[in-house]
């Protein structure tokens, strides 16, 4: 089962890892900081030994991105960003996992100080005739 | 010789291949190593098929094995035992192949990992080619085809047949592995993928394969049962259109009528011999609908008591669903309402797509489109699958007319 772990985040200035630009991550103390960065980089290196961990991508600046709206019988384009929110989508990953249960761990383990995670099922193309 | 040629030689040979050189040297990676190098040789040198290509493949192996293990040997500037050791030309005539299946079962891998390992070992495909089935990177299968091979390693898993008491619960978990591969082409056959057929006449292949090797073993002829009961609904799940129609909904002239007689004779073989496991009774299931002339004219009574015997020898809740739909069918929709009003007090079960969807078919029994509707299009908001959502989107659209 394929899930996408969506990572919303306020970086001030924009940059990555978000954590490094998020006020709520920035004022704990630099020893919790670095045991949290190294836990990231521990679980995403065995989320790939395990072959659960399909790919993921860093996000440019939502500011920075074009909108596309679909305007008098044409698409207008506009500058970004594309929500009002404060926190934007800053990276996702693509994971394949055997239940609900382990995404749901998984995803909790990607949770930060300042962020917001969403975990996503992704739509397969089979189905059940039961 | 062609590709071709060389593959169906492949595919059949690779197990018995993989298993001599594993009783020889236990090391699952190095095998398959020296077995891959064995194929890559005889893809060059194999002008027309030889007497004996299982001899052939082994005997090259064996020798790229000895080769290996020499030059590491060398490496670790130690003397080397097995370097007096040549292969024998001509190997004992042995079918491995179980053994092989209860190794890329073992309960030290995860399912995932059981199921990778077995479609490249068992059954040879590529690394490429699983990784297409299951429709993730090749670079992602590669781990855990990897990870698996090395978790046996550290576990020190023997090439061997377990103990005697032990067989019961490592078959299964092997029937486990064949049904799950079997699934995943069966239900994505709704979909657009092209590999599933494969992956079903695969599971099915390996089955029968299981059961000659194990012909008293009841739970493999069941599976096979199923297997073969449910893949002749096949050419009626989908529509023109392709989309998916369910079991109640399908045109039972195009089941496929000789899989069916398959599957029914094997039930009939393997019922009366005495305690029945949940294959048989899925199997069993799987016979009496294949029996009736449509949904209407189902033995759903006898249905139910199968659903009864099979909520006490394998208890979850997908059984207790289907045990309300049996229940309803026989008793009216109020009887299966209760039952899966229960299950909706579970906070994972109320998660759930098909909880909803089942409901949603009874409360329409009942007569209530209103609160069918609902069901059904919070049953569509819950489901992975395209093809589902897209009938239970159109159910609940029928539902509110």
């Amino acid at each position: 089962m394929k899930y996408v772990i969506l990572i919303h985040s306020n970086p001030r200035p924009w940059g990555h890892p978000t954590a490094d630009y998020v006020p709520e991550f920035q004022s704990l103390p630099q020893e919790r900081k670095d045991a949290m960065l190294a836990d990231f980089e521990r679980r995403l290196k065995e989320l790939s030994e395990r072959g659960e961990l399909l790919g993921g991508e860093a996000l440019g600046d939502a500011a920075n991105a074009r909108l596309y709206r679909w305007t008098d019988d044409a698409p207008l384009a506009t500058d970004g960003p594309y929500s009002e929110a404060k926190e934007h989508l800053a990276g996702f990953f693509l994971i394949d996992v055997e239940s609900q249960e382990r995404a749901e761990e998984i995803a909790g383990q990607f949770a930060s100080p300042g962020d917001t995670v969403e975990l996503r099922a992704t739509m397969w193309p089979g189905g059940d005739d039961q | 010789m062609s590709v071709r040629e060389l593959e169906d030689v492949w595919r059949r040979e690779s197990p018995h291949v993989l298993g001599a050189l594993l009783r020889r040297h236990g090391d699952l990676a190095d095998c398959e190593d020296a077995a891959q190098e064995a194929l890559e040789a005889a893809a060059r040198q194999w002008q027309e098929l030889p007497g004996n290509p299982r001899g052939w493949l082994i005997t090259v192996a064996s020798r790229r094995l000895i080769d290996r293990a020499r030059a590491d040997a060398a490496r670790a500037g130690r003397e080397l035992a097995v370097a007096s050791e040549e292969p024998s030309p001509v190997p004992p005539e042995r079918d491995d192949s179980l053994e092989l299946l209860l190794l890329c079962c073992h309960p030290a891998l995860s399912r995932p990992s059981q199921v990778a390992l077995t479609l490249r070992a068992v059954s040879g495909l590529s690394t490429a080619e699983i990784a297409a089935a299951f429709l993730v990177p090749e670079a992602t299968m590669g781990q855990r085809l990897s990870r698996a091979r090395a978790t046996l390693r550290e576990a020190g898993v023997r090439f061997e047949r377990p103990e005697p008491d032990d067989l019961p619960a490592r078959v299964a978990a092997v029937l486990d592995v064949l049904h799950l591969v079997f699934n995943e082409g069966y239900t994505r056959s709704a979909g657009r993928a092209l590999l599933d057929g494969e992956l079903t006449r695969e599971a099915i292949r390996l089955t029968r394969e299981l059961e000659r090797a194990l012909p008293d073993h009841d739970e493999v002829a069941g599976a096979l049962a199923l297997m073969l009961l449910t893949q002749a609904r096949e050419p009626a799940r989908t529509d023109a259109r392709g989309d998916l129609v369910p079991l109640a909904r399908q045109d039972r002239s195009r089941w496929r009528r000789d899989e069916i007689a398959q599957g029914v004779a094997i039930l009939e073989r393997v019922l009366p011999r005495g305690p029945v496991g949940r294959f048989q009774l899925q199997a069993a299931i799987a016979a009496v609908h294949a029996e009736a002339p449509d949904a209407a004219g189902t033995d759903w009574a006898q249905i139910r008591t199968l659903y009864d015997m099979l909520e006490r020898v394998a208890p979850g809740p997908a059984v207790t669903l289907n045990r309300a739909v049996a229940v309803a069918m026989e008793s009216g929709p109020a009887a299966g309402l209760t039952i899966v009003g229960g299950l909706l007090e579970d906070p994972r079960l109320a998660r759930h797509h098909r909880t909803h969807a089942v409901r949603a078919h009874l409360l329409e029994l009942a007569g209530d489109h209103a609160g069918a509707a609902d069901a059904f299009a919070r049953a569509a908001g819950l489901t992975a699958s395209l093809p589902e959502q897209r009938y239970l989107n159109r159910c609940a659209a029928e539902a509110r007319r």
